[in-house]
């Protein structure tokens, strides 16, 4: 006896953006297990908001979310890919203090994919003016720390102030991160992308 | 580092949707009852949670150590005082109680890394999210895992090419430039193959779910969780 079913095919541009989501979800992984070490008392230069910013520039809102999304939710499933293979959902609730900059990156990927492109569908990147990619990115760290200085206050204790104070020395690497995706954007790396 | 060990425990046996509930639903009401009988109270459930799962609490905390320490220092950074007396206690001890709220909740989160494989959380978000957003999440779930290693390999390979150049004597920005492009590079060009293979293999919207059942020992674990979900409801 024969049988029917019908299959419901993904269309090709879905599938393009399906695709750079995941693999971008997977470079925000990679990237949250290298740093790079700064001389003296200074915090290590890490890598993990790259993923978000070329998330929210390259794929817009809804895809940039989706990276984003797949990223927490592949960690919260036992998969090592919160910084030093971390992983668990009382990892990104607690982390060190800094469980609530994991749902500051989701949230910020969709501000500045939302703010570079103005739809949930994204333009090509290279039509990115600088100030939206400034205005984009800047908008997307404010979130991170909006997010994860008071979440950090409610699992630890500390005062909004001293929280505040523990994650400053962090704000003026985040801006060095924020001009060097500019830079990259700008020096045509992602053209056609 | 807490990752999956195939077992024939009672948390093993459970349905990865109740366990997901049970963790979700103790976070809430750990996070919302700062208080020394919740906290005693939540902290018994999260070792309870560890022998259905047969874990060792030595090795969960060997595996959270770096977390645990950096949130031990919580209380001493509260009590700091700029000015006699130099250290209030008020203040460290609220942070002591809100940091220890935090254990129970990697208790059970270990629990539920040990005894659940990553399939199966998979199985668990594309059956409990529904229609494509729950399709694209679930089989993305899938592919992230697949494909993280490589990625990191590719990202590794980078970084050692950037340090065997001399890069070290490079400025921050440039090195951290460097290291983001040729990493992102090599992502996207990953992305493109991966597009490819799945339109040759017809990706398609409705694929076969992966199976997943409730057992009559579920039931109780669901109530559990939905009742520490909605505690913080019944203190209002």
């Amino acid at each position: 006896m024969a049988t029917e079913q019908s299959v419901d095919l993904v269309d090709d541009d879905t599938v393009g953006w399906f695709t750079k989501a995941v693999l971008l979800a997977a470079l925000t992984a990679a990237l949250a297990q290298i740093s790079i070490p700064l001389p003296g008392a200074l915090p290590p230069f890490s890598l993990q908001p790259f993923g978000m910013f070329f998330a929210g520039l390259l794929l817009g809102p809804l895809w940039g979310g989706v990276a984003l999304l797949l990223y927490v939710l592949v960690g919260i499933a036992g998969a090592p890919v919160f910084s030093n293979a971390n992983a668990g959902l009382g990892y990104v609730i607690a982390g060190q203090g800094t469980g609530g900059f994991l749902v500051g990156f989701l949230v910020g990927t969709v501000v500045a994919g939302a703010i570079a492109h103005r739809r949930t569908s994204p333009r090509p990147v290279a039509d990115l003016s600088i100030p939206v990619q400034a205005l984009a990115l800047t908008a997307a760290i404010v979130v991170v720390y909006a997010i994860g200085v008071p979440w950090m206050s409610m699992v630890t204790g500390l005062s909004l102030t001293r929280a505040a104070a523990l994650m400053a020395p962090y704000v003026p690497l985040d801006l060095v991160k924020l001009g060097v995706a500019i830079a990259i954007v700008q020096g045509g790396y992602l053209s056609g992308r | 580092m807490l990752s999956y060990r195939p077992d024939s425990t009672f948390a093993h046996r459970l349905d990865p949707r109740s366990k997901l509930l049970v963790q979700f639903g103790l976070a809430i009401a750990a996070v919302a009852h700062p208080t020394l009988p919740w906290l005693v109270g939540t902290t018994a459930f999260g070792l309870g949670a560890l022998a259905a799962a047969r874990l060792s609490p030595l090795a969960v905390l060997r595996a959270y150590r770096v977390v645990l320490t950096v949130l031990a220092l919580a209380p001493l950074i509260a009590g700091i005082a700029f000015g006699p007396p130099w250290f209030r206690v008020d203040p460290a001890l609220r942070s002591a109680l809100y940091v220890g709220r935090i254990l129970p909740v990697l208790l059970v989160s270990a629990a539920y890394l040990t005894s659940t494989p990553v399939r199966d959380t998979r199985a668990a978000v594309q059956r409990l999210i529904p229609g494509k957003p729950g399709q694209i999440l679930g089989i993305g779930m899938a592919l992230v895992v697949r494909l993280f290693p490589l990625v990191l390999a590719d990202v590794r390979e980078v970084r050692d090419a950037i340090h065997a150049r001399g890069g070290e004597t490079r400025p921050l920005w440039d090195r951290a430039r460097l290291l983001a492009v040729r990493s992102l590079e090599r992502t996207l060009d990953r992305s493109d193959r991966l597009s490819v293979a799945l339109r040759a293999r017809c990706f398609a919207w409705n694929p076969t779910l992966p199976p997943l059942s409730f057992a009559r020992r579920d039931y109780p674990v669901l109530a559990i969780g939905i009742a520490l979900a909605v505690s913080p409801l019944a203190t209002v």
